[in-house]
């Protein structure tokens, strides 16, 4: 019989090209690269297991389940990096590197108190750096990304060019991640590319 | 822009949401003992008032939930958003406000 060659490939791996684009002159005004890497599962309480759902996430993972539009992270013994992210009342999306059967292994630790499904292969998740990165999201997103109404930690889920996104700000640089169903994510793309290319972008394979 | 407060997500752009129709009218518990006459009201009875408004909306773009918010029908002014479930807060009537 002859092998099948199923392959994992990245969302935008046809449309990413590494290097520099759009306008050439100074320092680009965003870098940005796919997270490839990673495995996503979504975590809905089951009715009346929000609390207990959270007591197993703290003795599991250390991580305080956030029941606000935040996120909340950790570095787990094996070395790798787990985040949950609010994604509606009682519901998170979690998301970890490198991770082999991520869904099954939410299941068995936590799976007595909520519903958990794979999305490793529905999402794709966009990182995004620099100094133009507001203004670049803020053509297509229209909730306020001011420091004083989007800090570091703050999640959304809301509209990016009138596709549905989840939005969260890693770090003060700043540094957003974005993530949209990987069927959309090329019309993300389009947009989000249009958008960057005055200020111009560097596309990269990682951003630590 | 109009800024709606979803009880989940916070103040959000009004784009994000759908209205629902008017809030608090209850399923009837028994539709087929009711007359025409009764069931006719619960599908189709509704207030329309000028002036505050309670009505459900849904954060449709965002968390997905739905909530009751009272409105005012005469300038669209929200003047406030609470849970499903929740008591309708006490709000003061606006000028000008008149029975439908
Ligand atoms: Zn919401």
């Amino acid at each position: 019989m002859a092998d099948l060659l199923v392959r994992p490939r990245a969302a935008l791996a046809d449309v990413l090209r590494n290097g520099r684009h759009g306008a050439s002159d100074g320092a680009p005004g965003l870098i940005l690269c796919e997270r490839t890497e990673l495995s996503a599962a979504t975590l809905i309480a089951r009715k009346g297991q929000a609390r207990a759902l959270a007591e197993l996430v703290k003795s599991a993972y250390g991580i305080d389940l956030p029941s606000t539009p935040r996120f909340a992270g950790n570095q787990l013994p094996d070395g790798r990096f787990l985040v949950f992210l609010w994604a509606g009342f009682e519901q998170w999306l979690a998301l970890i590197e490198g991770a082999q059967e991520f869904e099954r292994e939410l299941t068995l630790g936590l799976g007595k108190r909520a519903s958990i499904a794979d999305q490793s292969d529905a999402r794709a998740v966009l990182r995004l750096r620099g100094p133009k990165a507001r203004e670049v999201l803020a053509k297509g997103i229209a909730i306020d990304l001011h420091p004083r109404a989007f800090k570091t930690g703050d999640v959304a889920l809301t509209l990016a060019a009138h596709i549905g996104v989840q939005l969260w700000q890693v770090d003060e640089t700043p540094t957003y991640e974005i993530a949209v169903a990987r069927s959309l994510a090329k019309s993300l793309w389009a947009w989000l590319s249009a958008s960057a290319a005055e200020y111009g972008y560097e596309v990269v394979g990682e951003i630590r | 822009m109009l800024l709606i407060d979803c009880p989940f997500c916070g103040k959000r752009p009004e784009l994000e949401f759908r209205y629902a129709g008017e809030a608090h009218i209850a399923r009837p518990a028994d539709p087929s003992g009711l007359g025409d006459e009764a069931w006719g009201r619960f599908l189709y009875g509704r207030g329309n008032p000028r002036g505050m408004h309670a009505e459900r909306w849904r954060h449709l773009n965002g968390c997905g939930r739905f909530f009751n918010a009272l409105r005012d029908t005469t300038d669209d002014r929200f003047a406030a958003t609470y849970k499903i479930g929740e008591e309708r807060p006490m709000v003061a009537e606006p000028q000008g406000a008149r029975k439908a």
